[in-house]
């Protein structure tokens, strides 16, 4: 419809173009460098920020964390959550170059502890089914480890740095190095060394690092805490203290009680993420998975777990056994030659019967059919234990060590490599903290075990949350056997489901390693803040 | 509803001159350019924003802006007219529009972004009276382009957000249209008011650290403007 057009519509669209081609705003920057400990996106994402009051107000909001709220104390700041990716190394022999994730919570706010110049906690999370898990993201309900590190540490005043771990969240690792002493610990260098980077170039900048650095983590955690302490003391860097929780640190002793019937809850998820991990790094653990797991289960077990299928699903559907991890049929020995330790095997093999062992009940639900690791394998393992003999079990040697000979069965010889009972001891200040019916990771062969092994190294202190309450953690102690028992009266309320005093009492059992958890974390802090 | 800039208005008004030079000669002016106040109001309506960390309600609204109006009409036939709208490209700001806090960060009312809008509409118009009346009453009916250029998120908005962020927001393409009135004092000078409504729609997508949220936006802007006119 215009009918002009000549050199000043000409000029008129130039212009307009040049109207058009105006600068936006940017993203953060993604790292050029895929080296290991490299900040990959910067500044880091804020999932959320929180002030004291309002952080204080969603922990009241609910009884769980209502409860945590008791044992951490209300919070003093506020804390910001970012989501931290950075560039770290797999577990294989030749380590793949993968992006991993976690968190960084910063303390925020006017209260004294929560600006300027504040200590770092390193902190390593316990075992994760779920590959989405990101402890970062505290809008999550399920995150209840991230919640207590939160409330625990970064609301009072401490920087939080937690990874999420390769193989989970943004790793597209496709396995996870469970208990790989290297890999884990050379994550946990590589995420702190990517949030020193990150965090002056956070909303929280006002917070920055005193160069304090404190280590710990529950569970797996707490063994990647105490793995991550010896790296980077053997490395000469820097660190405060540590505070390893109910770790399981003394890995050939804990997986030789495990072939010899001491099942713990947890062993059928344990068991595969282990023997995974093991067959990334060393690559001799099977040849086919089926030299391992009976065949109801070994066809795909190697890429299940972590999944972003629910384990509760993953049990229902079958494709792992919820708590049966060896045959009830156990093994009849026959060693050419040597009659007395064949009997003396079958014997260990069989399924446990003690009346005496409060434990039996539990390990005998890991007998049945279908069952997740076979007899060969369970015999191999066992005759290996039973030529070059762990020093802790199945009776403790003074020094508690390592099999004397390194093991030959490959996945017993893995454990061994990953032990963290070699030729070093703590020499910053070093807290062990469990619960000594932990049924999940037992107490004796891994804290008690390290204490041994320990026995006599100044820096090392031991907690058992479950012993008469005395000494500097009283309080933890107290607090944790109340709690246990007001746990108890609670299954036997009609609010907590009118249980029997028996169905109450195998609750607690369950429920028994996530209970020591804050206890021990508050443990934790109040042995940090003494440096 | 149009904006432009200062470059661009510079650039009409070299337009129309030269465009004026090339007219062809008659009794009545074939040409005419208008110069006046633009307001705009939106009556935006956007859906709740969309991706990971996003709590449920968190929405967007457009704050109204006033700015400078620039037309050029070109007499077509004795009731047909032909007009290129457009106006000095203002400062669009997109507010919060939701909970009043995201955690602890304010959100509601909070200024998030801003972006100029280069935003012409082609109108074929008609009057109603002969035109040696001195009132004109006009409807029109057209195409509004939009272009969003110099999209920024502010600091509310990237900590809204949870770091920088980076604002994509597609040029929209959409029918518009006018009523209007002029009051003609002579051969050459006039003024006119009109309102005028256009559809913008776009999809705005914000990129924080690689994390995508995004939302569309029905801008629905309407506008009155009032001008004056000098025809040639």
């Amino acid at each position: 419809m215009f009918k002009f057009i000549g050199l000043g519509c000409v000029v008129l669209g130039a212009a307009l173009l040049g109207a058009c081609g105006g600068q936006s705003s940017t993203t953060g920057t993604a790292a050029a460098s895929t080296a290991h400990g490299t900040l990959a996106e910067s500044p880091p994402f804020r999932i959320a920020s929180l002030s004291a009051a309002a952080f204080g107000a969603e922990l009241s909001a609910n009884a769980t964390s209502a409860g945590l709220l008791q044992i951490t104390g209300a919070p003093i700041c506020g804390v910001d959550f970012y989501y931290l990716k950075f560039w770290t190394q797999g577990g294989a022999a030749v380590p793949e170059v993968t992006e991993s994730s976690g968190a960084l919570m910063v303390p925020t706010g006017a209260a004294p502890a929560c600006s300027g110049a504040r200590p770092i906690v390193l902190f390593a999370h316990g075992t994760q089914t779920d590959k989405t898990a990101n402890m970062a993201d505290i809008t999550n309900p399920s995150n209840t480890e991230g919640v207590l590190v939160a409330a625990m540490f970064a609301a009072q005043g401490y920087i939080v740095v937690a990874p999420n771990y390769a193989g989970y969240d943004i790793s597209t690792l496709g396995y996870h190095p469970f208990l790989n002493a290297v890999q884990q610990s050379g994550e946990m260098i590589d995420a702190l060394a990517a949030a020193r980077t990150a965090l002056p170039g956070t909303f929280a900048s006002a917070t920055t690092d005193s160069g304090q650095l404190f280590i710990t983590g529950y569970s797996q955690g707490g063994y990647v805490a105490i793995a991550t302490l010896r790296a980077m003391q053997a490395a000469g860097l820097p660190v405060t203290a540590a505070a390893g929780l109910s770790g399981p640190y003394a890995l050939e002793a804990f997986g030789d009680g495990l072939v010899f019937g001491a099942v713990d809850i947890g062993a059928t998820v344990f068991a595969p993420l282990l023997t995974t991990s093991y067959q990334k790094a060393y690559g001799n653990i099977y040849t086919a998975t089926t030299d391992v797991y009976s065949t109801t289960y070994a066809a795909g077990i190697d890429t299940l777990l972590p999944s972003s299928t629910p384990i509760d699903t993953i049990f229902a559907t079958g494709l792992l056994p919820e708590q049966v991890v060896f045959d009830s049929t156990t093994p009849t020995v026959t060693i050419p030659g040597n009659a007395l330790l064949s009997a003396e095997l079958t014997a260990a093999l069989a399924v446990p019967s003690s009346t005496t062992n409060p434990f039996t009940p539990l390990f005998d639900a890991g007998f049945g059919m279908p069952y997740l690791l076979n007899n060969s394998f369970r015999l191999a393992y066992a005759l290996d234990a039973a030529q070059n003999p762990d020093g802790a079990v199945p009776t403790p040697t003074a020094g508690v060590p390592l099999a004397a000979v390194a093991p030959t069965q490959t996945f017993r010889l893995a454990l061994y490599k990953n032990d963290l009972r070699t030729a070093w001891a703590p020499k910053v200040p070093t807290l062990l903290c469990g619960g000594d019916q932990d049924p999940t990771v037992f107490y004796s062969v891994n804290t008690g075990t390290m204490q041994a092994f320990w026995a006599g190294v100044p820096t090392v202190a031991v907690l058992d949350v479950n012993a008469t309450p005395a000494g500097p953690f009283a309080s933890a102690q107290a607090g944790f056997q109340q709690y246990q028992a007001e746990q108890l009266a609670y299954y036997e309320s009609a609010a907590g489901g009118s249980l029997t005093p028996l169905q109450a009492e195998e609750q607690l059992v369950a429920n028994y390693h996530a209970n020591v958890a804050p206890f021990c974390a508050v443990a934790a802090r109040g042995f940090f803040s003494q440096f | 509803m149009t904006k432009f800039n200062l470059r661009a208005l510079l650039a009409l008004s070299a337009a129309g001159l030269l465009c004026g030079v090339s007219a062809r000669a008659d009794d009545v002016p074939s040409n005419d350019v208008r110069i006046g106040l633009y307001s705009v109001f939106y009556h935006a309506s956007a859906d709740d924003l969309a991706g990971p960390y996003v709590p449920a309600g968190v929405n967007l609204k457009a704050d109204n802006v006033e700015t400078l109006y620039v037309g050029y009409i070109r007499r077509l036939t004795s009731h047909f007219d032909a007009e290129l709208a457009m106006g000095y490209p203002p400062l669009t700001k997109t507010e919060g529009k939701g909970p009043a806090t995201l955690g602890s960060v304010p959100y509601n009312g909070q200024v998030i972004a801003t972006a100029r809008w280069f935003s012409p509409t082609v109108l074929l118009e008609y009057r109603f009276l002969p035109e040696s009346s001195a009132w004109q009453p006009f409807i029109g009916v057209g195409v509004n382009y939009t272009n969003f250029y110099d999209r920024d998120s502010t600091a509310a908005g990237n900590a809204a957000s949870g770091g920088p962020t980076k604002l994509t927001l597609p040029s929209s393409v959409g029918p518009a249209g006018t009523v209007g009135l002029s009051y003609k004092f002579n051969e050459r000078w006039a003024v006119h008011a009109s309102y005028g409504i256009a559809r913008v729609n776009t999809k705005l997508t914000a990129d924080t650290d690689g994390l995508i949220r995004t939302t569309g936006i029905r801008f629905g802007p309407q506008s009155l403007i009032v001008s004056a006119g000098y025809s040639f």
